[in-house]
């Protein structure tokens, strides 16, 4: 059983993306290649706050540190099988993984060396245990400022790794998020090169710094709610006034389709289908 | 778990709470009180209405055991209703009552959600509507003002704040709007989001800014904008719906 972190500034869309997962993939088999099993009482949760309230036009409430969550074992563990099949020829192969969707405060005091904050000590710990294969990481904004601040935290993220003996092991999937929006879509198909070379160039930079071994490093874009069609590639959302500037909702219902959600988490379990060996 | 009912004096929370628990209902559905007993706690038979809330006590705690369906599951959810008189939204009240008042904003600063009733305003009124029986936009406006230095100063933690434009049967063609609004688990004409566009361009424009300073203010959800009246259930159901999908999955 593979354990996942999934961490990002707020608003980045984790627990939609987790809710997409879960919800998506138990009511339709929209991916030929891939299967993915809803395991678990939070994962049949987030599915139904999916159906209640993505699907309804209405979109999460932040995830924060306080109130009901207060250390690591208050988040929700959502549980999935997938199951991959490679070829026609050949028995699907399939494994199991447990992904914990972090508050993204955690993500912005990262880069806050002096913060003695001991529950995001606490959440950093847990997110680079020995036993975590990798981490999804979303990254949102793709302005100037926002290049600069994920290259801040990606950059002491990369030192804690080291300090806690995490370097060559961890494996990141660096994702940018909400890839509907028309700037991004063209770029979907080679994200490193066409969304982070481009746009996040200092983050970019920072991650391809060789501290990381690059086959532990993959830049992914993905999309939770996707476009309307293939041939009508305009945003399936619609955004509203939020708290943090704009909350996006699902524009159409029928016609969700998201893009691109499986495959770094494929990609971040198959490290333990080789049994810690990365592939 | 808590929803809290706040507003002013003869703004219809009574009503609309013991109206929720009417049996005949659509998907929100009232398991605890029974409607019998609640009618005989809030009704005054004499008079034809609620009983006016007591003053003397800040909060009146009582349990609703609510069941809402919806689009994927049916649940029973508890709340608990906590009851306000208008009077308490009175400076002189809550100077005169220090202790109640406090007791009142522990008690809202745990609360999950706030169901905030607004009466109409004159100028919005059908015709035919005695408008000397309500206040000008104006001076709704500017109430709302207070309200809105309440949800800054007295509850920037809550999660989610849902603005009930009463007496909808007062101010509009309730069976018309409900056509548009109504909640249908799987085919509705509209999502949470378009219904509350849809109810803000009508109804709560002047309020724009207000509304707007509060989204910027609580660290929570968007305010949602609903009208509601106790004579259209679908209308009356919709913020219940709208609390029932986060509130139940906790």
């Amino acid at each position: 059983m593979g354990n996942i972190c999934v961490i990002g500034p707020r608003a980045s869309g984790k627990t939609t993306y987790l809710a997409a997962l879960a919800y998506k993939m138990r009511t339709s088999k929209n991916s030929q290649k891939f299967n993915i099993q809803p395991l678990g009482d939070d994962s049949r949760e987030i599915a139904d706050k999916a159906e209640n309230i993505i699907c309804q036009g209405a979109s999460f409430e932040p995830n924060k540190i306080g109130g009901m969550i207060k250390t690591v074992d208050d988040l929700p563990l959502y549980s999935f099988k997938i199951e991959c099949q490679n070829s026609w020829f050949k028995k699907p192969e399939s494994f199991y993984l447990n992904v914990r969707d972090y508050p993204g405060e955690i993500f912005e005091k990262i880069a806050d060396r002096n913060q003695s904050d001991s529950v995001c000590e606490e959440f950093i710990d847990e997110c680079l245990r020995k036993d975590i294969v990798g981490c999804l990481i979303l990254m949102t904004a793709w302005n100037q400022a926002a290049d600069s601040f994920y290259s801040q935290v990606m950059n002491r993220f990369i030192e804690l790794m080291d300090s806690h003996d995490r370097t060559n092991d961890l494996r990141l999937a660096v994702a940018m998020s909400k890839c509907e929006r028309g700037e991004l879509w063209p770029g979907r198909l080679d994200p490193e090169t066409d969304l982070f070379r481009l746009h996040l160039p200092r983050t970019r930079n920072t991650l391809r710094d060789g501290r990381i071994p690059p086959q532990n490093l993959r830049f992914y874009a993905i999309s939770t709610f996707g476009v309307l069609r293939r041939t009508d590639p305009r945003p399936n959302r619609t955004d509203e006034q939020g708290k943090l500037g704009k909350a996006s909702v699902l524009r159409e219902a029928p016609r969700w389709q998201p893009y691109n959600i499986i495959e770094p988490l494929y990609w971040l379990g198959q490290t333990t289908k080789s049994q810690g060996k990365v592939k | 778990m808590g929803v809290i009912y706040i507003g002013d004096r003869e703004t219809g929370k009574t009503s609309l709470a013991l109206e929720l628990a009417n049996p005949r209902s659509n998907y929100v559905k009232v398991t605890y009180p029974d409607y019998e007993s609640l009618k005989k706690l809030l009704y005054e038979d004499n008079w034809e209405k609620t009983k006016a809330t007591d003053a003397n006590q800040a909060i009146y705690k009582r349990t609703l055991e609510i069941k809402v369906q919806l689009a994927s599951t049916i649940r029973q959810i508890t709340l608990d209703w906590e009851d306000t008189p208008g009077e308490i939204w009175r400076s002189s009240w809550q100077s005169a009552n220090q202790s109640e008042w406090k007791t009142f904003t522990e008690t809202i600063l745990q609360s999950q959600g706030i169901l905030l009733i607004v009466p109409p305003y004159r100028e919005i009124l059908n015709p035919g509507v005695d408008p000397d029986d309500f206040i000008t936009e104006e001076q709704w406006c500017n109430r709302f003002n207070r309200w809105v230095d309440f949800f800054r100063h007295d509850c920037p933690q809550v999660r989610h704040l849902v603005i009930c434009l009463n007496k909808a049967d007062l101010f509009c063609d309730i069976n018309k709007e409900a056509s548009q609004l109504a909640y249908i688990p799987h085919g509705a004409k509209l999502n949470w989001q378009q219904r509350h566009e849809y109810v803000f361009q009508r109804y709560f424009r002047p309020l724009r800014p207000q509304i707007e300073q509060i989204n910027r203010s609580v660290s929570g959800l968007s305010v949602r904008c609903f009208i509601t009246s106790i004579y259209n259930r679908a209308l009356l159901e919709l913020p219940w719906v709208y609390l029932g999908s986060y509130l139940s999955n906790n």
